[in-house]
């Protein structure tokens, strides 16, 4: 390897984000934009913005960068772009269009490391059948990488945060614990074939499940990033004025997470999205202190949470089974109760 | 006393240094865990915490020192079925402090000061951590720059407690300009955060 882009940072991927309070409240203070035509925005926490530009076409627009995940640039730049776009998938949409961003100090790092950071980059847009057509760049500290992806979907099936109903059922469709992982990778814990394993899941695109969300017309979906299962879980129930359970021990994990979480193993990352969902959550009696840990533990380009009516849980499972064989029912919507979300066994 | 050296070491690598250590150390022997930074400290505290592990912390130089008790009914879990929170049922109970003057009690204005300084000393101790103080009347004169409990509101900002200073009460005694710590909030906000209180704790 010519570099090893995890000698320049602490805490990568979606663990670098600002912790979600602190977010929550700066946003609280920005004007709503007031033009009939935005059909999503900020107020509801989801992970595009939605502009409906005639009855056919609504435009999906989103950005992500982060810091480096892992040592490889190429395998960096083909995560980072993975994680970009799925925001279009996780909003219903077919991503279109897209720009890079990179922050990269060209006096410190081989400009190589450049090039195979964009070049897998510009290999995931192609498998997801988008084109780069700009992009822009500045000299910083440790590098960073991502892009704004524009998407389109039908303004009448836009997949939000707020579309969970009561009665419905979640579904996962990739193992949590990347963040715990690639920790542990750092921390000379995990074997190569755990690190891997994450990897692997943070390359996978979202748009089998995206196509599959809009076969069964389902109306509340997100991608769990930064904020952790229960944050983003949290997010949802909020925006759907609805009260989420999560099983936690229906939960897929990578292998090695739980083990991992046992010996301590816990990025602070998945503290701050503890301090976050702590607010408006309950545990349940008796939930597993580690499996707790796991929801909270921040993902980097992770599965779609999909909210679907019990009837089309068994239909839409066996078909996303084919593409995200790890996919799985892992809670339900009620009634709004007490709390937005309970999180037990 | 089994001493645990977490200095030099980032997040996580603290947490597993104290994970290794509680399952090592013998029923009733103690555990002395020596941290040098905000954020594994925090971490650490919620950890034991979360897990009703009992423990002290001891600042010295920028340092902690946390010590653990570990007698026979602290152990930490191994296992899912065995692991039982207590206190998870329901959503945490919520206190508030409200400091409504600069001193702790009446009768005597030194001692009024001596007291309000170690109430604040041993507020980030204080564990469940109470999760805001609000701050009205002369109260806020503790919260400005060079105040006797300065250094204590900041630790207690740092580590998450919502910090909330009466802004008509600021402008009343011309310190809107000098804040070490806290939020300004109006009396809608303060009355709100103690409207949503379990228990209000007034020093």
């Amino acid at each position: 390897m010519i570099f090893d882009l995890l000698t320049t940072v602490e805490a990568g991927g979606c663990s670098a984000k600002i912790p979600p309070r602190l977010l929550e409240e700066i946003l609280s203070d920005m004007p709503l934009p007031v033009d009939p035509a935005i059909l999503v925005d900020t107020s509801t926490h989801d992970d595009a913005g939605v502009y409906k530009l005639n009855d056919d076409i609504a435009l999906v627009l989103t950005t992500d960068f982060f810091p480096p995940v892992c040592s490889d640039p190429y395998e960096f730049g083909l995560i980072a772009a993975a994680n970009s776009i799925s925001d279009v998938y996780a909003m219903g949409g077919n991503p279109v269009l897209a720009l890079n961003i990179i922050m990269f100090p060209a006096d410190r790092i081989p400009l190589e490391v450049y090039s195979e950071i964009l070049r897998g980059g510009y290999d995931k847009a192609k498998e997801a059948g988008i084109s780069i057509i700009g992009g822009h760049s500045i000299d910083d500290y440790p590098p960073k990488y991502g892009m704004a992806v524009t998407g389109i979907v039908h303004p009448d099936r836009v997949i939000t945060n707020s579309g969970a109903r009561e009665g419905d059922l979640l579904i996962l469709t990739k193992p949590l614990g990347c963040g715990v992982i690639l920790a542990a990778s750092r921390m000379g814990m995990a074997s190569d074939e755990e690190l891997n394993e994450a990897k692997r899941y943070m390359k996978m695109l979202n748009n089998e499940g995206s196509r599959l969300m809009q076969k069964y017309n389902i109306r509340g979906a997100t991608d769990v990033t930064g904020f952790g299962l229960a944050g983003h879980a949290l997010k949802m129930a909020v925006a759907s004025g609805v009260t989420i359970e999560l099983k936690m021990k229906n939960v897929p994990l990578m292998s090695g997470t739980y083990e991992y979480i046992n010996q301590g193993c816990i990025p602070g990352a998945a503290f701050r999205n503890l301090d976050y969902v702590e607010q408006d959550s309950v545990f349940s009696n008796g939930v597993d202190y580690n499996l707790r840990m796991a929801a909270c533990d921040a993902q980097t380009s992770g599965g779609l949470l999909i909210s679907v009516r019990s009837a089309d849980a068994k239909a839409i499972l066996d078909e996303l089974k084919e593409f995200h064989p790890e996919s799985t029912v892992i809670g339900s919507v009620h009634k709004k109760g007490e709390s937005s979300l309970v999180i037990g066994n | 006393m089994k001493l645990v050296d977490t200095k030099g070491l980032r997040c996580p690598a603290p947490l597993i240094k104290t994970r290794q250590a509680l399952n090592e150390a013998s029923a009733g022997e103690s555990l002395q865990i020596i941290i040098d930074n905000q954020t594994s400290l925090n971490n650490i505290r919620r950890f034991l915490s979360d897990n009703q592990i009992a423990f002290s912390v001891d600042e010295r130089n920028s340092e902690w020192i946390l010590t653990v008790d570990r007698g026979e009914t602290s152990t930490v879990a191994d296992n899912a079925e065995s692991y039982c929170s207590t206190a998870s049922a329901a959503a945490p109970k919520k206190t508030v402090i409200a400091i409504t003057s600069d001193l702790m009690g009446s009768g005597d204005e030194q001692l009024g000061q001596k007291l309000i300084v170690s109430f604040f000393k041993v507020l980030p101790m204080v564990q469940p951590l109470p999760s805001a103080i609000v701050i009205y009347n002369a109260g806020v004169k503790l919260a400005v720059k060079g105040s006797v409990v300065e250094e204590y509101l900041k630790e207690l900002e740092n580590m998450g407690m919502d910090i909330v200073l009466c802004t008509t009460c600021l402008d009343y005694f011309g310190l809107s300009n000098d804040l070490a710590a806290g939020r300004v909030g109006d009396m809608y906000q303060i009355l709100n955060i103690m409207n949503e209180a379990d228990n209000i704790i007034k020093p």
